[in-house]
């Protein structure tokens, strides 16, 4: 994973002499106006006259992802005053990125997204140095810019376990997220407030499509794309792994839906269509990002140099009809699998089998876990879904109900291959 | 297939505003007057989606506060022109839109060569003062061409539109369903009757599309009730039961979107008062030779709406995704389909005997403006805007700032301390600036320089209150005196990219045509991080 780190206006001897990385008189001058001056909101412990000391030698930001919100967060940041970035992000530049993230040039298609954004951002305002080995724990803030909701949980679960052991390990997450012409930005302090993950349940369902509506009974252009890439290339193709960043494989992914629409008589198949649908494209203009980035990284600025209160803590935008947003206190969950101090509680069936309960597991919307691995509370594998060696030996458990392992009142211990968390499940039968 | 570099790079937003608005935007020229670090921000989310060009209109020159909170200057510039430094870096993030710059003061420009300004599609004024502010709205407002007037100050920005009218058709509804099940047309009505439950097997019953199921059951009920639909929540419980009892098996995903859609069948379709409203408007009602196509295409489908389509719209012709084989639906949605051509083609010839009335051929308007037209028909927008005049002179919202002001919470509170700094601008040539909030009792901070810039600003505020006859200010009033104080004409570059991004996407939404725009002003809080519209 590329991260490169940029420290502000701290010369290095191979550095040409470049006056635009020195400082001038009066750079700081409009931020030090609230950095120097007390105001009727912000707190009675804040210190006029020392925000820029904080911003210059104390604060470390960590910045996940360098894409279309990662870009404005490395702009806003080092524009005002953060000295200390470090930025990650595993991407390569793609010529469909240049409509917003204007860190990168038509030149740098193809190259890793952290480094060139780091370079940009050293050029026009900061300077880059070298990465550090203690991890998350060496940052106050980490500002997340991602695209995936699994890792937003990541980064959530990791940070709430850190801090789960003591309070001095509390880092505080910022994150945004952005899909069109909406978006949101939420301050996370780990084990205080509310989590990512205790409000898994406000995200919107994923639509899939039913396989026997794909294999059967097509009725719109979507399906005769999934048939494509879901069971024909599978068939036509099965030794090629499909890569939907291949141009070519679009265009046959397209062709076969074409064909399989006209078949059908259903209109609408497109090239554009088959991208969206196999890449599931989430279409993105600067403008949105440009808004939740800078609210974000507003709400850095408050918490670092306590010069205003900061958001508490969740802000939800929409900008399609007119100018929305709904600002709230997303409230902290009990039974939250990850910061949450009290066991969950699931009544289930009887007779339900170990495999049907793992699948509930998967569907249930404020648990949604991709690979659940469980185990009794003395500690006997119930199904492990991995290393091999266990999978196998729990595999026969599957088919058995969960009421011959686990009895009724007592608890099962959830864990997940792609989550660093450890849910306590009280079951209970009907 | 040939996807060449620029419709990769646009892919992204081609999703959301189609070739159509990119053309849109790509003939577009904007004017930017103060190239400030919101003014740049703004700029920025303009130009890298692909705008035509833009102007830069500014004669300060660069100095190390402006270098400091501006992505599009650094300490190199410092000394040079602001319009000339700025454009350079704005313009090398988009090889395809032309950036260019006017080293001028924009309030001479506004004296005394105020044409100059309506060469642009767009004019965006960041942080110019009342006087000059108004002479340029009259100017830009008589030309048709929309303002945008931006303030950001501290943690809080504001911005307004200003336009005389602004018409939208494709404003991007969530989805558009019209089924017409309380009022099926015949072909539909026919098709429904070709169906008999009872005699299809279990497969073909379990695939019946819940838009027959439903016209199917209405049938039945309106024999058995005089012809008439559910209508008391009784009857309503009453025809849901009579779909249960339809059902096979529990399976039966249809029966249950049946069930999910009934409510579809008790809600009469009709025009909504908005869209009657657009039909009564005076625009509607006298066509003249000057009329947009907009206002030509709704009194066609106003016509429409009185004779063919019997009280109804043209029909909108999509049919959303339901369980169904694929036979039976593709031959559902090519009856809806088939129906909405035939309205569309009414329209059309109404459209082409108003052109003919006011001397124009029919190729004025073209298929598939008619076409969109159609389909969004109950969902097109008109906004009027309110005049800078109205706002500031002749109609200030009087009653509502006092009522909103009554609310602590309220970001009205911001308007009044942003026209006030306007004022106190006007008297003294610069912006309020001081430490003025300290804790009681603690004389170390106490500064009685900074005690009289708040009075002195206290007073504007004053005036402002007294002219909209406000008698009763709030208490919280003070602490939003004193935070303006505060940031003493600060820019805060988390606020002027903030700005960036609204303004950029309320822009866009005009040029383009599409998505609704805000009537007429936003103000963002950026200390409690909340927004507020505003009619003003």
């Amino acid at each position: 994973m590329a991260a490169t780190r940029m420290q502000t206006d701290v010369p290095t001897p191979q550095d040409s002499p470049d006056f635009s990385k020195k400082d001038w008189p009066g750079r700081w001058s409009h931020i030090n106006k609230i950095l120097d001056r007390r105001g009727p909101f912000c707190d009675k412990s804040f210190s006029p006259g020392h925000g820029e000391d904080i911003l210059l030698n104390q604060c470390r930001v960590l910045v996940i992802g360098a894409g279309g919100l990662g870009c404005e967060i490395l702009k806003n940041l080092a524009l005002s005053g953060f000295k200390d970035i470090e930025v990650i992000d595993m991407d390569t530049i793609d010529v469909s990125n240049l409509n917003r993230q204007f860190l990168f040039r038509p030149s740098d298609v193809g190259s890793p997204k952290a480094k060139v954004a780091a370079e940009f951002i050293m050029k026009r305002v900061a300077s880059v140095k070298d990465k550090d080995d203690d991890y998350y724990l060496g940052f106050h803030l980490i500002i997340c810019g991602l695209d995936s909701v699994e890792a937003r949980r990541w980064i959530n679960a990791t940070l709430v376990n850190i801090a789960q052991d003591d309070p001095e390990k509390i880092r505080v997450l910022i994150d945004g997220g952005t899909e069109g012409f909406k978006g949101q930005a939420r301050v996370i302090i780990p084990t205080v407030t509310s989590c990512y993950e205790c409000s898994l349940d406000m995200l919107n369902k994923q639509t899939a499509f039913p396989i026997c509506t794909i294999a059967n009974t097509p009725r719109l252009p979507e399906h005769c794309i999934e048939w494509a890439s879901v069971i024909q290339w599978p068939k036509e193709r099965e030794d090629e792994k499909m890569d939907t960043d291949d141009p070519t494989h679009i265009q046959w992914l397209y062709e076969i839906a074409l064909k399989r629409a006209m078949e059908f008589n259903i209109t609408g198949v497109t090239y554009s269509l088959t991208q969206g649908v196999v890449k599931n494209i989430i279409p993105a203009f600067a403008s949105t990002n440009a808004i939740i980035s800078a609210a974000c990284c507003n709400e850095a600025f408050k918490i670092v140099t306590t010069s205003q209160p900061y958001l508490n803590n969740y802000m939800m935008y929409m900008g399609n009809e007119g100018l929305y947003t709904y600002t709230f206190e997303h409230q902290k969950k009990d039974d939250c699998p990850v910061c949450g101090n009290q066991n969950a509680f699931l009544e289930v069936d009887k007779d339900i089998t170990v495999q049907d309960f793992i699948e509930l597991l998967k569907e249930k919307p404020d648990i949604q876990l991709k690979k659940p691995s469980l185990t009794t509370d003395t500690n006997e594998k119930i199904y492990w879904q991995s290393p091999p060696l266990f999978e196998q030996r729990t595999r026969p458990n599957l088919e058995k109900r969960l009421s011959e392992l686990v009895k009724d009142g007592y608890n099962i211990i959830v864990t997940d291959t792609t989550l660093p968390i450890s849910l306590n499940i009280t079951v209970s039968y009907i | 297939m040939n996807i060449d570099k620029k419709s990769q790079k646009y892919d992204r937003q081609l999703r959301l505003w189609q070739v159509s608005g990119q053309e849109a935007l790509e003939n577009s020229r904007v004017c930017l007057i103060n190239g400030t670090a919101t003014g740049c921000e703004i700029l920025k989310d303009l130009v890298l989606p692909g705008i035509g060009s833009f102007t830069v209109v500014d004669g300060k020159e660069v100095d190390g506060a402006d270098a400091g909170i501006s992505f599009f200057l650094d300490g190199d510039r410092i000394g040079t022109n602001r319009a000339q430094a700025v454009t350079e870096l704005l313009q090398e993030l988009n090889e395809d839109v032309r950036g260019d710059y006017l080293a001028e003061d924009p309030i001479s420009l506004i004296e005394n060569r105020i044409d100059y300004f309506l060469q642009f599609t767009i004019v965006i004024a960041v942080g110019v003062p009342e006087k000059p502010l108004l002479k340029l709205s009259e100017a830009l407002w008589d030309a048709k061409i929309p303002l945008f007037i931006v303030r950001t100050t501290g943690f809080v920005g504001y911005f307004r539109i200003m336009f005389p009218e602004h018409t939208v058709v494709e404003t991007h509804p969530e989805s558009i369903i019209d089924l017409r099940l309380d009022i099926p047309f015949p072909a539909l009505e026919q098709y429904a009757k070709t169906f008999d439950f009872d005699s299809m097997d279990n497969m073909d019953h379990g695939h019946i599309p819940y838009v027959v199921i439903l016209l199917k059951y209405l049938d039945q009920w309106k024999k058995d009730h005089d012809g008439k639909l559910p209508s008391t929540s009784a009857e309503k419980k009453q025809f849901k039961q009579l779909i249960e009892s339809g059902r096979r098996n529990i399976d039966e995903e249809n029966f249950n979107e049946a069930l999910a859609n009934a409510w579809r069948v008790f809600t009469p379709t009709k025009v909504t008062s908005q869209v009657q409203e657009i039909f009564n408007d005076s625009a509607c009602e006298s066509i003249t030779a000057n009329s947009s196509n907009f206002w030509i295409i709704t009194r066609a489908i106003r016509d429409f709406v009185m004779n063919e389509g019997q009280g109804l719209l043209p029909l909108a012709g999509t049919v959303p995704d339901m369980k169904a084989d694929t036979s039976t639906y593709v031959t559902l949605q090519t009856i809806y389909r088939q129906k909405a051509k035939t309205d569309i083609a009414t329209v059309r010839s109404n459209v082409d005997k108003i052109l003919s009335s006011i001397g124009r051929t029919s190729d004025f308007i073209n298929d598939d403006e008619i076409v969109s037209f159609c389909k969004h028909a109950a969902f097109i927008q008109v906004i009027r805007y309110r005049s800078l005049k109205e706002e500031y002179i002749s109609d200030p919202k009087k009653s509502d700032i006092d009522r909103w002001l009554q609310d602590p919470q309220d970001n009205i509170v911001h308007y009044i301390l942003i026209r006030a700094i306007d004022k106190f601008y006007e008297a003294h040539n610069r912006y309020p600036d001081a430490a003025t909030f300290f804790f009681e009792g603690d004389t170390e901070e106490v500064n009685e320089e900074a005690k009289s810039e708040f009075e002195l600003l206290k007073t504007y505020v004053n005036i402002l209150l007294s002219d909209w006859q406000i008698t009763n200010p709030p208490d919280h009033l003070d602490d939003y005196i004193h935070e303006i104080c505060r940031a003493g004409g600060s820019e805060l570059p988390n606020m002027a990219s903030l700005l960036g991004g609204l303004v950029s996407q309320e822009v866009i939404k005009l040029v383009t045509r599409q998505y609704i725009p805000i009537n007429n002003t936003s103000i963002f809080d950026g200390i409690k991080s909340t927004s507020s519209t505003y009619i003003l």
